[in-house]
């Protein structure tokens, strides 16, 4: 069992849980995930590490509740216990050669860019941050990222807060104006990083997008993470939990990757629901 | 007495009924039975069976032990050798193994061995009270590397032997295979979590969530004390055919489609980890995962589950009595068939329907079968423009598994071959010192019984190494 040390409600939905977690805590790189269960007929699930203190033996992880899995974890109080917590997973983001870097961050990803730009922060690049989300309500992390960025941009969709408009705006007009960076780190919904990969394009600069597809063992078992990357050499499959979780972004097949994200997707939203009856039942009880 | 030339047929639930649940389908001998099977047993001199057990179990004597319904007797013996013996007696392939050399065999049919195995372990389980105890300390630390049949055969060993042995599981279960890919069915958890009990009761330390090569290297745990390392991490990444479709929503490996069911619970009523159900499935491999897949899938509520599988029944290499049990429970075998496409749905019309991107058909090709190839068997050859296609709502790929690369990514010095799999010479041992393999992670997919054999011989390399230290 692994303990809940701190939570915080970051926004009404969004949430930060600090679990007990040495070992991974004293291996975790930026970019790498982790699986837990809540409990013990639950479903594994991955997450990105948002952090971690190695001298207190601690790893943070931040989520959105989207389902049934994460209004569970919702539910963990501080203090209380979860299942499993395994890891770290998958390969730690490239950093090597990257003087200055453009991080896109969208919503509950932004919890996973913001130990990336903290560590080229802290390896002396030069950050650029672009944070989206799809309102004030959802904006998080706004203070971590204006401490580890040279420059950053606050958006959202309805203009809520920050700008209006979505990632890709201030991404364009920098590169329009000549920007160059040695690499853009996009990290959030499928459909956005598409975009940030499109903008990218237009204009030659290398991106890596980091990919959470679902996925069961984490180690290289399942192989339920798949994704095709379209390389020189034509369609090559690759695993995102060994292979990944970052792959350059103009390989990625992102129609396949947003498809397949769907299979279960009725199931799911049945089972949130189902779950958040559960919670109300007892709450009212 | 006269000898019955035949084995014991193995009480079963019927076909029709054990098609729709998930409880055991053979139920194990009764003492009647056992005692009549155990005097087939001719205890002859020169005992062949014994060698074709990859861990040497004294079979004649403990089927003597039978004989004088000294059950508890008869599980010591084979509790010598063999760490799990409730296990073995289901999934061993003993057909082609003790009972193979058997000489009841060379004019009649073999003594049903494995089954009176499962007897005397049942036996074991449902009636020793006495725990195991814990050997006294030797003062040396052993790490073991996946709790799979390999790894629980190694620690269970040296544990024996005063050994003080931590296993190290990547998952949340302990049992490997046992757990994720070997259906309740089959082989019910419950029998595992005891196994697994026993070590434990004899010191075995166990660490899920713990994956060697991630949270730990292998360098690691000698700083940490270990003095050697065995490594039975089990199979790998499954492999697809590289034919177009295979990305499509309802295509699976076998691996996630039994770790959903089998490890996640997905087979109960409302579980937390999805998986689909009913509909029809197409199965593509002949080996015993397969078998395995498709008859999950026929209990998960599949109206109609094909194996398709390019050779002929005759190369189909899942042992004979799981094709039987999948062939009365009405598994629709097309051999000498070979999948080109697997067909997704794409409504042109209407680019939010819900159905597009999941499967709707596998289309296939006829084939026959040619000269012989590297491995001895035909080789399958297509045969052009016999095309057909099966309507499926959902495709589990069962064509074996490559090893997993995160152990050699992190562990410098170990040596591999082109496959994959890790270098060992006939003591198990690696190109690293003190680190030992053993089971799938070195072979690439075989057999839990040759598994428990590598987890074995590495065992005792490994007291060799360590008492001469």
């Amino acid at each position: 069992m692994y303990k809940v040390v701190r939570r915080k409600a970051l926004k009404p939905t969004v949430t930060q849980l600090e679990i007990e977690a040495p070992l991974v805590a004293r291996k975790a790189k930026p970019g790498q995930f982790i699986i837990l269960r809540v409990d013990e007929e639950g479903e594994r699930i991955p997450l990105t590490v948002a952090g971690t203190n190695p001298e207190e033996g601690t790893v943070k992880i931040i989520f959105q509740v989207v389902g049934a899995t994460t209004e569970a974890l919702n539910h963990v109080p501080e203090g209380g216990y979860l299942q499993d917590f395994v890891g770290p997973l998958g390969n730690a983001t490239e950093t090597e050669g990257i003087k200055k870097v453009c991080i896109v961050g969208g919503g509950v990803g932004c919890a996973i860019a913001m130990p990336v730009a903290q560590e080229f922060h802290r390896l002396g690049a030069d950050v650029t941050s672009i944070i989206g989300f799809r309102s004030e309500d959802l904006v998080i992390l706004e203070e971590e990222f204006n401490e580890c960025s040279n420059k950053l941009f606050v958006m959202t969709d309805d203009g809520s807060y920050g700008r209006e408009g979505n990632v890709t705006v201030p991404l364009k007009e920098m590169l329009s104006a000549g920007e160059k960076f040695d690499m853009i780190i996009t990290i959030g919904p499928l459909i956005m990083m598409k975009f940030v990969t499109l903008t990218a394009k237009e204009f030659n600069a290398p991106i890596t997008v980091s990919m959470s597809p679902i996925m069961i063992d984490g180690t290289g078992m399942c192989g339920g993470c798949r994704l095709t990357l379209n390389t020189e050499d034509g369609p090559v499959m690759k695993f995102a939990c060994v292979d990944g979780p970052d792959f350059n972004g103009y390989e990625v097949d992102f129609d396949e990757a947003i498809s397949r994200g769907r299979m279960y997707f009725d199931y799911e939203r049945h089972a949130h629901e189902e779950t958040c009856n559960l919670f109300k039942m007892a709450e009212n009880a | 007495m006269a000898l019955e030339p035949k084995k014991h047929e193995m009480p079963a639930q019927d076909p029709q009924v054990r098609a729709h649940n998930f409880d055991e389908v053979a139920l194990g001998y009764t003492e009647e039975i056992a005692l009549s099977e155990a005097a087939r047993c001719l205890n002859c001199k020169n005992k062949p069976c014994i060698e074709g057990c990859p861990v040497n179990v004294n079979i004649p004597d403990f089927i003597m032990k039978i004989k004088e319904k000294d059950y508890e007797g008869a599980y010591k013996i084979i509790n010598k050798t063999s760490t799990l013996p409730a296990v073995c007696g289901r999934v061993c392939p003993q057909e082609t193994q003790c009972e193979a050399k058997c000489t009841m065999g060379v004019k009649f049919e073999p003594v049903g061995i494995g089954r009176l195995e499962r007897f005397v372990a049942d036996w074991h389980n449902e009636n020793a009270k006495e725990k195991a105890v814990a050997p006294e300390n030797n003062g040396h630390k052993v790490a073991v590397v996946g709790s799979g049949p390999s790894g629980l055969t190694c620690a269970g060993d040296l544990a024996k032997k005063g050994y003080k042995v931590s296993v190290f599981e990547a998952l949340h279960t302990a049992g490997g295979v046992l757990v994720y890919g070997i259906p309740e069915f089959r082989l019910p958890k419950a029998i595992v979590a005891r196994e697994v009990e026993g070590l434990k009761e004899l010191g075995v330390d166990l660490e899920t969530n713990v994956i060697i090569g991630k949270t730990l290297t292998v360098d690691e745990l000698f700083d940490m004390g270990y003095e050697a390392v065995f490594i039975g991490s089990g199979a790998g990444l499954p492999s697809f055919m590289n034919i177009p479709g295979e990305s499509l929503k309802g295509v699976y490996s076998a691996n996630e489609y039994l770790t959903r069911s089998n490890l996640m619970k997905a087979f109960r009523d409302n579980p937390k980890t999805p998986i689909m159900k009913g509909g029809k499935v197409a199965v593509v491999g002949g080996g015993n995962v397969a078998m395995d897949a498709a008859r999950t899938a026929l209990r998960l509520g599949a109206e109609h589950v094909y194996v398709v599988y390019r050779r002929s029944m005759e190369e189909l290499p899942a042992r004979a009595e799981e094709v039987e049990h999948a062939k009365e429970e009405g598994i629709d075998f097309r051999l000498l068939n070979n999948p080109v496409e697997i067909l997704g749905y794409n409504n042109p019309d209407d680019p939010r329907d819900p159905k597009n991107g999941f499967v709707k058909g596998i289309r296939c090709i006829k084939m026959e079968l040619g000269e012989p190839d590297a491995s001895g068997r035909r080789r399958p050859v297509p045969i052009e423009g016999s095309e057909f296609e099966l309507d499926v709502d959902a495709v589990i790929m069962s064509i074996g598994t490559s090893p997993n690369p995160l152990i050699k990514n992190t562990t410098a010095g170990l040596e591999v071959n082109k496959r994959g799999g890790i270098v060992v010479n006939e003591d198990g041992l690696t190109s690293r010192d003190a680190v030992y393999a053993g089971g799938d992670a070195v072979t690439g997919a075989a057999t839990v019984i040759s598994a428990m054999g590598a987890g074995k011989l590495a065992a005792a390399s490994i007291d060799e190494y360590l008492s001469a230290k």
